[in-house]
């Protein structure tokens, strides 16, 4: 039932999401249009124009995929869509885990937007190459191989803003368990899940730096990491975000199996 | 082995108690009337038995087992608003049905919807509140289901809807199927009724036949229902 869940959940999220994405690529093709042409101050202002929209659809994106993904999780699970969800023969834990996918879905979709966005905004074979010189200067001052190095930062800030969408997730659970005032207990308990969750991050770091001295110059002085400090630490990140977010996930759904409350 | 059976069933929202040590039995093949004022708790014992809240203490059993993803193949269930997705078009809708419910008739829904007049390639966001309900009662009675709860059918309809409702129900559920059907405007079901369970404050006052107690009070259930509930 999984999939039959997805499938709608993943509709939806196309429904609303699809303008934005369409808008982006929109502006960044007119962008690159006018950024090619001969430049006029007229062609130049609306450039500047093209641009602005650009990165406005860009910043509506990623602000739309956080907000989308939490008012639809509410919307069926716990508005007057919830008379459906809960009364479909699925489990609990299948209802969760399609917000979840289709969430993570859409994430990545979103994510991959912008980049095409920016890519057809900017390339050129010279910026391509003075970025990979840039990124190839750090890499090699840090000993870190390239690719490994463009991933590894990439996975840290999706799997943070990730870990962000669940926290919320989890807010909206426990403040609907409550009788009254909602959605202000929501983001209580999401700001306050989202801050126990970085706090755990930090004090795992803090436990592994108790056995290697460059993780916890991190904590002890304000000198730059060193190589081997970098590498370790990505590591750790994302291993402790991934454990976060499948621990995270667990409770939700054993807390939503604890049953509802539906107005 | 009965269809539904509530045990020692209680509900509370923080210290206010909405319903009290509430036992309830319902046979295959009735048509039971949950009858109480407004407040009186009939659509929490509703929304209890479909999962939407949780008991604050006793059980719930359909055909023998606890509520969950059996009984919910086996229920179901018209609440009393408009539930469904409206950014979705009716013909949407009825594809959603069929992908959840193995009990669900999507000719005989496009066929009750075609009788109707209502269009099914028109979106829910289009179409009134009123021709919504109707779509509604139209899915949930379109599923072969055991059993049937109706949480207030016949709420804000005029008189002519009402009797087109009340026929569609009839019509529309098989024989060895039992409804339950909550409502306060009993002059209108009363007819079909063969079970009468009374609510009030929270408890259930009485569950009778509805034949057996028209005939020991020698009146209508409308007319029992003003006499115990009279302010």
């Amino acid at each position: 039932m999984l999939n039959k869940l997805l499938k709608y959940d993943l509709k939806y999220m196309i429904k609303n999401m699809s303008i934005f994405y369409i808008l982006g690529i929109f502006f960044a093709v007119f962008t690159r249009i006018f950024f090619s042409m001969e430049q006029t101050v007229m062609v130049t202002i609306i450039g500047q124009i093209t641009l602005g929209c650009m990165f406005s659809m860009i910043a509506s994106i990623l602000i739309n995929v956080m907000m989308r993904s939490w008012v639809r999780f509410r919307d069926s699970i716990y508005k007057d869509e919830a008379y459906l969800t809960h009364t479909l023969p699925v489990t609990k834990n299948d209802i969760y885990n399609s917000k979840f996918f289709q969430t993570l879905i859409f994430f990545v979709i979103s994510f991959v937007i912008v980049l095409i966005a920016l890519f057809i905004t900017y390339y050129t074979p010279e910026r391509w190459l003075m970025l990979k010189n840039y990124v190839n200067a750090i890499t090699t001052g840090l000993s870190f191989n390239t690719t490994l190095f463009v991933v590894s930062m990439l996975s840290v800030m999706f799997l943070e803003i990730f870990n962000a969408i669940q926290c919320g997730f989890l807010g909206i659970i426990l403040g609907y368990k409550q009788n009254s005032n909602k959605i202000a207990y929501s983001v209580l308990f999401g700001f306050s899940a989202y801050i126990i969750a970085q706090s755990i991050v930090l004090g795992l770091t803090y436990m592994v730096g108790l056995f290697d001295g460059n993780i916890m110059d991190l904590f002890n002085n304000t000198a730059v990491l060193n190589s081997d400090g970098l590498k370790l630490l990505t590591g750790l990140a994302i291993i402790f975000y991934i454990v976060i977010i499948f621990a995270m996930n667990i409770l939700c759904k054993k807390k939503l199996n604890d049953g509802v409350n539906i107005e | 082995m009965e269809l539904l059976e509530v045990k020692n069933l209680s509900k509370s929202f923080d210290k206010k108690k909405v319903l009290r040590d509430v036992n309830l039995t319902v046979s295959s093949g009735r048509i039971v009337g949950l009858l109480g004022k407004n407040g009186a708790g009939k659509t929490t014992l509703i929304k209890l038995i479909n999962d939407l809240l949780t008991p604050t203490e006793g059980e719930i059993f359909v055909k023998g087992e606890k509520i969950g993803v059996n009984s919910k193949k086996i229920i179901s269930y018209l609440p009393e608003r408009t539930y469904l997705n409206k950014q979705m078009k009716v013909s949407e809708v009825i594809e959603f049905f069929e992908d959840f419910y193995d009990n669900f008739d999507p000719k005989k829904a496009k066929r009750l919807l075609k009788d109707l007049d209502l269009d099914i390639n028109q979106k829910l966001s289009k179409m009134s509140k009123g021709m919504q309900e109707k779509v509604q009662l139209v899915l949930v009675m379109s599923r072969n289901a055991d059993l049937y709860i109706l949480d207030e059918p016949l709420g804000g309809v005029d008189p002519a809807t009402r009797e087109y409702i009340l026929d569609t129900i009839l019509s529309n559920f098989d024989e060895g199927a039992s409804v339950i059907i909550s409502t306060h405007l009993i002059s209108d079901i009363e007819r079909i009724l063969d079970e009468v369970v009374f609510i009030d404050n929270g408890k259930i006052v009485l569950q009778s036949d509805a034949d057996k107690l028209r005939n020991k009070e020698k009146s209508s259930i409308d007319e029992i229902f003003r006499r115990m509930f009279k302010c």
